[in-house]
């Protein structure tokens, strides 16, 4: 009609056309309502008729709407259809296999596949003829013939699926299909493209049809893009953009993100016209690579333009262990401080909750790739052994040097290490810092410079021996070794010759250290990855978490996906849509290619099959686009009468509101109308638009341990605290000192501890009691290397242990005692701090009381205590942790004896010592302790109070 | 676009708001300019008539005449000289003041341009005035309705009397019920109504002499007739409905009779000797209140002349 494709399926009704002019006038007669008006004045004018009794005229535009209105109606009855022929036309009689390829590939145009499908299965009913309609993508299942309405509605339920269509699957039950139904037309609407080796499929296809009526409907070259095969290289993130068939160049954008979905970089790479794959790599910082989770093809709306990425490309985990007191108030002291913000870039680190007593096992456990040990001493027999093993199986220990380092003795050293270390102004003395000679050449620093200024002011020796050199890894210019190393089974084992935080050097300081990290920690191979499959053959399974819908949008797993063996390395099928499977910090992501896989496009010519395109011009209805403008003019006119009638104005807010709602609900529904007929193909992509966050929530680290009632009653007040030997005599003597002790603090001092409990280290929790005395006796078990983590733990966390050798009588120069022996035995795994006198000017001297000494039942014993840190350069003791409290006393001065008082305060044992206010001066220290160790540096602090007074008195 | 309401004849019987507003505007009345004038008013009220007879205040002494009671003598003036004197006292007596406020349904109307309806301004107006003028010594009645008051709670007294009234809800004119021959009537309406029987009922009211003033309520927009376009016109009192077409047209007409009809109740008024006053119910109504009390004073100011 008039040259366009617009035919009428009642003409006839186009006559109605005429009638318009006849609509015109009576339309002019019509006036509007008028208004009405409450007027009083009315009955004294009655009698004034009006002058002008012809109606106010309808405004000429009302009257243009409402023709045009009723034009319209007219030209929707009479069944406008614009493109008729449109629509797919055979002459066949024979039933319509319709296969359609619903995968991956299928992606870019799956509308218009929905509709070409329509379009079949809507000519196949206007002729009559049964369909069958499979989708390739879907599992097997049997294939039957039915109306071209159950059909259609099987093209409906037909999603778009996110991995790649397995047809030969289908083959059995086309083949028992088409031997029901001979004469067939077999219509398959494909994507192109197969993954298998050989065109099986297309050649069984036309041996099953006998006919040789089989269409493929076809995209003319397959041009979709899919991303495979992701490599985390040293500098970049490297994938594979790949498609079937050489084609047009193009500029392909690619986008990484991570699991929020936040853009972490993009990149641009070209692929030429000849060829099929190219490489494109995000040139990222190693730290922002490993957080990328999913690389997708911008633009490609597709499962296969998207790839997940899982921990297998992850940043190695590296375990942090001190053996230094730990303090969170001045991490600047904590040697981890310098080893986290190194490693922080580059590795995954985990450290130990504090308090924990068995660190090291712990992090063991959570599969590390590097443990690094800051001055840790005595590690007990089963963590050797562990950690033993766990350089057997390739992991990096990585251990710093430093006070407790040098006292310890174990095996966990790539060199043999000389007792006590050399330190400027020592006995070895070195006259200035020493720096550091250039790497060698066969190290992995190899590459690093050393121009940058470290000095060493202490340090560690190895004990000289033919193996030494080939261990060394770097030196300092005069050739000792600063860091060693050596094999381990399939590990390693570092010893940095410094301390890990900045009191032996300056290394921690500098850029190097970071780089020496690198390197270190790059060298921790598979070392996880081992671990996974050198245990038990039992393979784990994993459930979806996340999974990919057709248009490579997030959703939640279907009813359909099934868990995958940890091991899964396969491409997504149906029952494993790609996706991430498990828990988040151990995720497997399972992609629409497998690694290697290349898509290549089927040549349908070589099994002779015809190919038609896809997009065909579609009969279109023109009958809802126009009723639904008559219905919108049809509004407009409402509205307009109203107001010309004056009504608007008098409508409420309300009703205007409801008004407007009442338009907006007729466009609405008219929209609807103007597609409802045509096809209701909601796009897949409007389902899961948000990024599944479908992630179980993160295994609580810290979560609390529910405390038992009688250690709330025992922590509600401060108390002194003994440790239970075993031995009946001295655990009275401990609670009669602690009693007399606790006593003289109640009476002189603004403390007022509760009873003194006696505890069992090996059983009760020590971190209640801020104070723990501890008698040792010769002859009783030495306590369990559990109970020793439990007491290193203690003394870490702030806790202050009192050792009392009660042996001040026995000691003679140059012997031993046997408590002392046990005392030593004992603290032989615990990292004890260097020791030495209470110094005449210590702030335990000053707590409370100003004393000399520290009598108890002997006043000959030596008292010790931590050494304080040597004073800076301008005469002042570095900070330090815990307050600058010793977490040990050591002293064989039998001090609970001393204290011990009977009920009437009369003392229960003779002192030994020549003056008369022994006792008195046993109290005094034991307040002094109590203070220290409540008060810390408070009262260290108090030597600037002068300073203070004059800054403030300005 | 104008808008109007209508009143129901609920809204229409005064109200506790007709008399808090009559309240306020009784005391926003210059109640200090109704005392002066009550100061130097020769006939009404309880102003002095001039002349001896009952009442409180001190006119003059007189001689005693020969058979008078004698009760009437002032011993203490008479002790001064030997003749007897009798104490004369100033004739007083209070002036009564007819109210009546047209409550028909053409009154409870209010377009969109009036601060209120045309019977809210009646009422007030109407209540305003009687509080005022008892306050200055006057008694007020409602025509047909109540005998003559000086109560304090005047408008109390008058709003409960007019809520009684149903009957009066429909009656657009005064009854027909005359006064006495110093009495004076405020008559408020709409007067909407044709001439001639205006002219009757102003003929029975002063048939005994008595005089009057006569108030005006228009709204606006019964006086400009701001409608325009199509118009259909409903009255208020009667099935009556007018079909006007073209609003705008038909307004120019209208403007031209209502101020016709305006002007012949005027000239009515004046025939009659009784004062005419407009009042707009998007005036203030304190205004016309103003003017009312100030007529009422002058009329009394012309008889005493």
């Amino acid at each position: 009609m008039l040259g366009l494709p617009l035919s009428f399926m009642a003409p006839i009704v186009l006559a109605g056309l005429v009638a318009l002019p006849a609509l015109w006038w009576l339309l002019r007669v019509t006036p509007p309502r008028p208004q009405r008006i409450a007027f009083p004045p009315l009955k004294l004018m009655a009698d004034l008729l009006p002058k002008h009794e012809t109606p106010a005229r309808t405004p000429w535009w009302l009257l243009a709407l409402r023709m045009l209105i009723a034009a319209l109606v007219i030209l929707a009855v009479a069944g406008p259809v614009f493109n008729p022929q449109g629509g797919q036309q055979s002459a066949s009689r024979e039933p319509l296999v319709l296969l359609v390829d619903n995968g991956a590939a299928s992606a870019r145009d799956w509308a218009s596949r929905v509709q070409l499908a329509e379009s079949l299965i809507a000519g196949a009913g206007r002729d009559g003829r049964a369909v069958a309609l499979a989708g390739l993508a879907e599992p097997a299942s049997s294939i039957a013939l039915g109306t071209p309405a159950e059909a259609e509605d099987r093209l409906r339920a037909l999603a778009l699926r996110p991995h790649m269509p397995d047809r030969n699957a289908h083959l059995a039950d086309l083949q028992s299909l088409l031997a029901v139904a001979p004469g067939s037309d077999v219509a398959w609407i494909s994507d192109g493209m197969r993954l298998e080796a050989d065109d099986a499929f297309s050649r069984r296809l036309t041996e099953l049809s006998r006919n040789g009526r089989v269409t493929v409907h076809a995209a003319s070259a397959p041009t979709m893009l899919f991303l495979t095969d992701v490599e985390n290289l040293a500098n970049s993130l490297n994938v594979r953009v790949v498609r079937a068939q050489p084609g047009a160049p193009s500029t392909v954008n690619l986008r990484a993100s991570d699991q929020r979905g936040i853009v972490l970089g993009e990149t641009t790479t070209l692929l030429p016209a000849s060829a099929t794959e190219i490489t494109a790599s995000f040139a990222l910082p190693i730290e922002v690579r490993n957080a990328v989770t999913r690389i997708e093809i911008v633009g490609e709306r597709s499962a296969g333009a998207v790839l997940l990425v899982d921990d297998s490309a992850k940043r190695r985990r590296v375990g942090l262990v001190t053996g230094v007191t730990a303090d969170v108030a001045q991490p600047l002291l904590s040697p981890t401080y310098y080893l986290s913000r190194a490693l922080g870039p580059f590795a995954d680190i985990r450290e130990p909750r504090p308090g924990i007593s068995d660190p090291i096992g712990q992090l063991l456990d959570q599969n590390l790739s590097v443990l690094m040990l800051a001055d840790v001493g005595g590690i007990d027999k089963d963590t050797t052994a562990r950690i033993t093993a766990f350089m057997e199986r390739g992991g990096v220990l990585v251990r710093f040097g430093g006070p407790r380092l040098a006292a310890a003795s174990d095996d966990l050293t790539p060199v043999r290490l000389r007792r006590g270390g050399r330190s400027l102004g020592g006995a070895l003395s070195w006259d200035a810092p020493k720096t550091l000679a250039p790497f060698n050449r066969e190290g992995p620093f190899a590459e690093l410079s050393t121009r940058e200024e470290v000095s060493v002011s202490r340090q560690i020796l190895a004990e000289p021996d033919g193996e030494l050199s080939r261990k060394v890894w770097a030196s300092l210019v005069d050739g000792t070794p600063i860091v060693t190393a050596e094999r381990r089974g399939a590990g390693l084992v570092v010893l940095f010759h410094v301390t890990a935080d900045t009191t032996w050097s300056s290394l921690p300081l500098s850029g190097l250290f970071v780089d020496m990290l690198k390197r270190i920690v790059a060298l921790a191979g598979a070392a996880a990855a081992d671990i996974g499959q050198t245990g038990e053959a039992r393979v784990e399974t994993v459930s979806p978490v996340t999974v990919l819908d057709g248009q490579g949008a997030f959703r939640s797993p279907p009813a359909t996906a099934r868990p995958v063996p940890r091991t899964y390395s396969d491409r997504a099928v149906h029952a494993h849509p790609p996706g991430f499977y498990g828990p988040r910090n151990a995720t497997l992501a399972i992609n629409t290619l497998k690694t290697g896989d290349r898509p290549a496009a089927i040549d349908f010519a070589a099994s002779g099959i015809a190919t038609r395109a896809i997009e065909a011009p579609q009969a279109r209805d023109l009958r809802p686009p126009l009723l639904v403008l008559a219905l919108l003019m049809l509004a407009a006119d409402t509205l307009a009468t109203l107001w010309l009638g004056g009504r608007l104005k008098a409508m409420t807010r309300a009703r205007t509101v409801a008004a407007s709602l009442l338009l907006a609900v007729l466009a609405s529904g008219a929209a609807a109308l103007n597609t409802g007929p045509a096809k209701a193909q909601t796009p897949p992509q409007a389902q899961a638009p948000a990024q599944a966050q479908a992630a179980p929530p993160e295994a609580a680290q810290g979560n609390a341990v529910p405390v038992p009632r009688e250690q709330v009653a025992v922590a509600a007040t401060t108390r002194l605290a003994f440790v239970l030997t075993g031995d009946r005599r001295v655990d009275d003597t401990s609670k009669a000192g602690l009693e007399g002790l606790t006593l003289a603090l109640s009476t002189r001092t603004a403390l007022e501890p509760g009873e003194p409990v006696g505890v069992d280290p090996s059983r009760d929790e020590l971190g209640l009691f801020p104070i723990l005395y501890w008698p040792i006796v010769a002859g009783r078990p030495l306590p369990g290397a559990e109970t020793m983590r439990r007491l290193d733990a203690f003394m870490k966390g702030g806790g202050f242990v009192i050792f009392d050798t009660r042996d001040a009588d026995a000691q003679r120069s140059g012997r031993t005692t046997p408590e002392g022996d046990h005392l030593k035995q004992m603290l032989s795994i615990v990292d004890v701090p260097e020791l030495e006198p209470v110094p005449r000017d210590h702030v335990l001297t000053k707590t409370f009381y100003l004393i000399d000494g520290f009598p108890g039942r002997y006043d000959r014993g030596q008292t010790w205590i931590e050494v304080l840190p040597p004073p800076g350069p301008d005469g002042r003791g570095p900070a330090r942790a815990a307050d600058g409290v010793s977490p040990i006393v050591i002293t064989s001065n039998d001090l609970a004896a001393a204290w011990a008082t009977d009920r009437r305060g009369g003392p229960l044992f003779p002192l030994q010592g020549s003056s008369p206010r022994l006792r008195e001066m046993s109290l005094r220290g034991g307040i002094n302790l109590v203070m220290y160790a409540l008060t810390g540096n408070y009262k260290a602090d108090q030597v600037h109070v002068p300073a203070l007074l004059e800054r403030l008195g300005q | 676009m104008v808008k109007t309401t209508v009143l129901t004849p609920g809204q229409r019987s005064p109200s506790a708001r007709d008399s808090e507003q009559g309240i306020a505007l009784s005391h926003r009345l210059p109640r200090l300019a109704l005392e002066a004038r009550r100061v130097s008013a020769f006939v009404n009220g309880v102003h002095g008539r001039r002349k001896a007879g009952p009442g409180e205040t001190f006119w003059q002494y007189r001689m005693l005449t020969p058979g008078e009671a004698s009760s009437g003598i002032d011993w203490r003036r008479s002790a001064r000289d030997s003749k007897l004197y009798v104490r004369e006292r100033e004739w007083e007596a209070s002036h009564t003041i007819w109210m009546w406020a047209d409550r028909s349904a053409s009154m409870g109307f209010a377009s969109s341009l009036a601060q209120a309806p045309k019977v809210d301004r009646a009422l007030v107006l109407a209540l305003a005035l009687a509080d005022a003028l008892v306050a200055g010594g006057e008694r007020v009645g409602l025509l047909g309705l109540t005998r003559p008051m000086a109560s304090r709670r005047i408008i109390e007294r008058l709003v409960e009397q007019l809520a009684c009234d149903v009957a009066g809800m429909d009656a657009d004119l005064p009854p027909a019920r005359a006064i006495g021959r110093l009495d004076e009537a405020v008559l408020i309406s709409d007067w909407l109504t044709p001439l001639d029987k205006v002219l009757a009922a102003l003929g029975s009211i002063g048939v005994q002499g008595g005089r009057g003033h006569l108030v005006m309520i228009i709204d606006p927009v019964e006086e400009r007739f701001p409608f325009a376009g199509q118009a259909e016109l409903l009255d208020l009192e009667s099935d009556l409905r007018l079909d006007v077409g073209d609003a705008s047209a038909w307004g120019k007409d209208y403007r031209v009779r209502i101020a016709a009809h305006r002007d012949a109740i005027a000239g009515t008024c004046r025939k009659l000797g009784w004062t005419f006053t407009l009042h707009h119910t998007d005036r203030n109504a304190s205004e016309t209140a103003l003017r009312l009390a100030g007529l009422i004073s002058s009329s009394r100011d012309m008889r005493a002349a």
